[in-house]
């Protein structure tokens, strides 16, 4: 009898080491030092446990695990300096490997990274957006490394432009901004020459090329409206321009709301170039890829986008189709809008964190990932190869190597604005954001009016603020 | 000899792995989502016992009623017009002499397939710019349809696509139910003069009742527990029309952190299940076994 | 009517169904093997122009459909497995062994676990992850998937053992074979039948789970067929070609099996289902 037990057990016991071969276990809690490099399923992350005791010298192959959001075509750029600063600081530390996780952008910032703060297994190092909903919120539960201390040692503080605004909580540093961005109006020059028509720079012509292009059945805007994110670019600008004190800041604190006239005024007009039909027809349906192929392929001549797109228009971008003939400007001044109506949205809200609970070798892999991206090489890269604004000061001879047309416009425009703001997203509480996402599609639906959707935002927005 | 079979290690040899892994990976969830229902535990902020507020907040929440009411259409959706279609499939292929084993196969065919699979295969099927559904409503010069941007559209395509995935599985259950009924009962009834739409619906309908019942009481349960489809093919939109209890659940809690919220929900979707299945037990379940 | 026709009109409207069953498949299948969106907008019904079979390579390469395919493999075959035996033990301690009333309290209670959908035990195993500290780890989903199935192969399996004579064990018993013993040499095997639909069910229902899949495992190289195949259409979105290769790399194994073992499943599935 023991024996058939034996055999059973002994199966069980097979079957949990085959797992146990196969699975892995979680970054930090078992030291397994033979990490395979194979793609299977066995080459899961195995940083050796913390042992700050024996800071040994001798090479231990240690893996970092890395989570961008650089995946897909339109992205390639970006992903490229990134495999570049991995493969230097790999080379830099001994022993180190970075194990790089891809994850789509909304699904990084809305899914998986708050589930991983809440469980307290976020990836060492990670992208972050800055503000109350995600930096600020993660700092506040220590999830986040205080990165102050890492800037004064390799002296990059003072290198920074005035960007940390976003990451900074009690005086401290949660996270670095990896560029900058304004978002704007594309346009297609080609087709407004075709079609007689004036840039889009006062309200007058952009409406009047939005009415000509839609009677000649060509899409004014595209849009993509599956993930609210997208059409609330436009809507915060739109909000922007229409509010005339307190956007955003004003939303937490009470002292705006989301049904005032202002605001609802905002939310009228873009109903109104819904119902006008300015829009791509389905955009509900379509995904922020969608938006720049239709724009890309010439099916669309304007797009409202951040200037982070740019790079797609390249020679070799994704939609080289359209290459030499697009341009960049700022919404036109909205008439009888309460607003500044020379301010544009520009945020320094997205880059890098990383977690607090680092021990002595992925705390050096950090430091030396931070210096090989913080540069003023990498950084140029980003402006001229990817339209990235520079988070970093740049000097005005690097600055000088800008030769990309679409990006010297992104640039001039900058300057030229009188005002920014932030986009509302990086203030507003991330339960407040996904209401105006749902609000959104519901007035795009035609489910909900402009005031219907003031109401039910502010009531969120009350909800949440009365939480603190 | 009985004492072979009354050795206390053995028994619990047996019994305690099983104990162990159901009490881990059903009851104590189970009696942990009671506890934390009453909580606003989000699990970065500090945990507060907060009374009913999360089912209040539920009911109050016109995103949740919207998905129960999707719930609703995916129950009618199921047993209303699916079930017939489920039995006459069935009748008619039990009925005919020649490939029967091939129709058996291929209906059954997208059961084995994967949900999310389905969803992205579908996904492609309903696209307004390059789908065949498009192609072929432009042949008779209609506009394409925009089957998942469209409130009004989406939640019809996710039924669809819902019903291409199940319909052949309980059509073959329903079959081996037809096929087990002894051929003497049909021969003597097609002796009688009685023709086969007679048989069909007066012998065969009557002797597959139990398991009919069964394929009602699944399709309200697939219902209740539908939220893959969802997940993949709209994530809960456009604007929220094909959001359902479970996917709403899966985005309060996972987006949001909002562990505390989301198990409410969980609770609130375990209630209807069983006073769905209760109702249905009591009402048209009731059927005996019925004994050739 | 003739019966010529009679005969026909059947056979007319089964054969429109199963139409409708396989156009998606035929559909993907030819759009895999298409250059690019033109080709498939243009004439979404034709054959393709020229095989394009750098669809396959890029699809090959670039989702890591082989790594997908081999935790899903494993994953659903040694939960299934485990599974199987556990809920054969238990059934035949609850069923055949002399501890009756402990054993009827034991059986309603595994029972109870029949009436909870999955996804409402979802969030709590989540938190349960966070707290064993297996999230992201195969073990996340290893163990879920193989308590979560053993309600329904108790059930299964314990209707199957209590309907089978006495007389078998007894003879055993008296030959001097153990508990154990008389499960592995003469339960087991009588059982088998049951053991497989078991086997059969546990195994697609792992092989195709998504939710906790997707929730609980965010590495890619952890990734399962399911949620790698959502993680590529997302990436891919704007290719239709390449997509539809990665839904042709992912069905053709699954539809395969299931054209060698058809009977089995079916007959499994059926089995199965009428009974419980």
């Amino acid at each position: 009898m023991k024996r058939n037990a034996m055999v059973i057990l002994t199966l069980i016991l097979a079957l949990s080491t085959l797992l146990a071969a196969c699975g892995s276990k979680k970054n930090n809690d078992t030291s397994s030092p033979s990490a395979s490099t194979s793609p299977s399923a066995s080459a899961s992350a195995s940083a050796p446990a913390s042992e700050p005791a024996s800071p040994s010298k001798e090479v231990e192959p240690f893996t970092v695990s890395l989570r961008h959001i650089q995946i897909g075509e339109p992205q390639k750029f970006r992903k490229a300096i990134l495999d570049e600063v991995v493969k230097k600081t790999e080379a830099e530390v001994p022993g180190l490997k970075f194990e790089l996780d891809g994850v789509e952008d909304a699904v990084n910032r809305f899914t998986k990274l708050p589930a991983e703060m809440a469980a307290g297994n976020q990836p060492k190092i990670f992208d972050l957006f800055g503000g109350n909903a995600d930096a600020l919120k993660y700092a506040k539960a220590g999830r986040l490394l205080d990165l102050t201390p890492i800037l004064d040692e390799l002296q990059l503080k003072d290198k920074f432009l005035n960007v940390f605004g976003q990451f900074t909580l009690d005086g401290k540093i949660y996270g670095l901004p990896i560029g900058g961005n304004m978002e704007g109006v594309f346009y297609n020059t080609e087709i407004f020459q075709q079609n007689g028509l004036n840039p889009p720079t006062t309200w007058d012509d952009l409406i009047k090329a939005a009415d000509t292009l839609k009677g000649k059945g060509i899409t004014p805007f595209a849009q993509a409206s599956q993930a609210g994110w997208v059409p609330n670019m436009l809507v915060d600008t739109l909000l922007g321009r229409h509010v005339a004190a307190g956007f955003p800041n004003g939303l937490t604190d009470g002292t705006l709301k989301w049904n005032s006239p202002e605001i609802v005024a905002a939310y009228t007009l873009y109903q109104d170039f819904v119902k006008k039909g300015y829009f791509t027809k389905g955009e509900l349906g379509k995904t922020y890829d969608d938006m720049l192929n239709e724009f890309g392929a010439g099916k669309a001549a304007m797009m409202f986008d951040g200037s982070w797109r740019s790079s797609a228009f390249k020679a070799d971008g994704v939609a080289k189709a359209i290459n030499g003939k697009v341009a960049f400007i700022a919404l036109p001044a909205i008439p009888n809008a309460a607003g500044e109506q020379t301010s544009i949205n520009a945020n320094y809200g997205n880059g890098y964190g990383f977690s607090s609970d680092l021990n002595e070798n992925e705390l050096a892999a950090v430091k030396a990932f931070i210096k090989n991206l913080y540069n003023d090489e990498m950084q140029l890269r980003g402006l001229t190869e990817d339209g990235v604004l520079p988070s970093m000061k740049l000097s005005d001879e690097a600055m000088g190597k800008v030769t990309d047309p679409l990006v010297k416009q992104v640039l001039d425009t900058m300057k030229a604005a009188g005002s920014s703001f932030v986009h509302f997203d990086s203030v507003v509480q991330k339960a407040v954001n996904a209401e105006t996402e749902n609000q959104l599609q519901k007035l795009i639906a035609n489910k909900a009016t402009p005031q219907e959707v003031g109401d039910a935002i502010q009531k969120v927005q009350d909800t949440e603020n009365a939480k603190k | 000899m009985k004492n072979t079979l009354k050795n206390p290690a053995v028994y619990l040899m047996f019994i305690i792995p099983t104990i162990t892994l159901y009490g881990l990976f059903f009851l104590y969830p189970m009696f942990s989502s009671v506890f934390y229902a009453f909580t606003n535990w989000n699990g970065l902020d500090e945990t507060r016992f907060i009374g009913l507020d999360n089912f209040t907040t539920a009911f109050g929440d016109e995103s949740f009623r919207s998905a129960i009411f999707n719930n609703m259409y995916f129950i009618v959706f199921s047993v209303g017009l699916q079930v017939p279609i489920i039995i006459i499939l069935a009748l008619l292929i039990s009925n005919v002499k020649k490939l029967k084993g091939f129709y058996k196969t291929t209906v059954f065919m997208p059961s084995i397939l994967s949900t999310s699979v389905i969803g992205i295969l579908w996904g492609f099927i309903y696209d307004p710019d390059i789908g065949p559904i498009s192609a072929f409503l432009g042949f008779f010069g209609l506009d394409p349809i925009y089957w998942l941007a469209e409130p009004k559209w989406a939640m019809i395509a996710i039924l669809l696509t819902n019903a291409w995935q199940w319909v052949g599985f309980y059509i073959v259950l329903i079959l081996a139910a037809i096929l087990a009924i002894p051929k003497e009962i049909d021969e003597a009834a097609e002796i009688d003069g009685a023709n086969a739409t007679q048989r069909a619906w007066y012998l065969t309908v009557p002797l597959i009742k139990p398991i009919i019942s069964v394929v009602v009481m699944l399709s309200i349960a697939g219902a209740m527990r539908v939220v893959d489809i969802v997940l993949v093919m709209t994530n809960g939109g456009p604007a929220g029309s094909t959001e359902v209890m479970a996917s709403y659940m899966v985005n309060k809690a996972i987006k949001f952190g909002d562990y505390g919220y989301g198990t409410a929900l969980a609770i609130i979707i375990f209630a209807f299940a069983l006073v769905f299945t209760a109702i249905y037990q009591l009402t048209f379940g009731k059927t005996e076994r019925i004994e050739y | 009517m003739p019966t010529s026709l009679k005969k026909a009109v059947p056979h007319a409207v089964l054969l429109v169904y199963v139409a409708i069953i396989l156009f998606p498949f035929v559909f993907v299948l030819f759009s895999s093997l298409k250059a690019d969106n033109v080709e498939i907008s243009q004439s979404p019904f034709a054959f393709p122009k020229d095989f394009y079979f750098q669809n396959y390579v890029d699809a090959w390469v670039q989702a890591k459909i082989d790594v997908y395919f081999f935790n899903s493999t494993y994953l659903a075959l040694s939960t299934a497995v485990l599974g199987v035996l556990l809920a054969a033990g238990t059934s035949f301690a609850l069923t055949r062994m002399k501890f009756r009333i402990t054993s009827k309290i034991i059986y309603q209670c595994v029972l109870i676990g029949l009436l909870i959908p999955g996804n409402v035990l979802f969030i709590a195993q989540y938190i349960l992850m966070m707290k064993l500290d297996i999230l992201n780890t195969h073990w996340a989903l290893f163990w879920p998937y193989t308590a979560g199935a053993l309600p329904f192969s108790i059930l299964l399996i314990s209707a199957f053992m209590k309907s089978m004579p006495n007389e078998l064990e007894e003879a055993a018993i008296i030959d001097g074979l153990s508990a154990p013993g008389l499960f592995v040499r003469i339960i087991l095997p009588l059982t088998l039948p049951a053991l497989v639909t078991v086997f059969i069910i546990n195994f697609l229902g792992n092989w195709n789970e998504y939710l906790l899949a997707n929730f609980f495992i965010n590495k890619d190289t952890l990734r399962t067929l399911p949620t790698g195949m959502v993680g590529f259409r997302d990436a891919y979105q704007t290719n239709y070609a390449l997509i539809c290769t990665g839904i042709v790399f992912s069905v053709t194994p699954v539809l395969l099996l299931y054209a060698f073992l058809q009977k089995q499943i079916i007959e499994g599935i059926t089995a199965g289902s009428v009974k419980g």
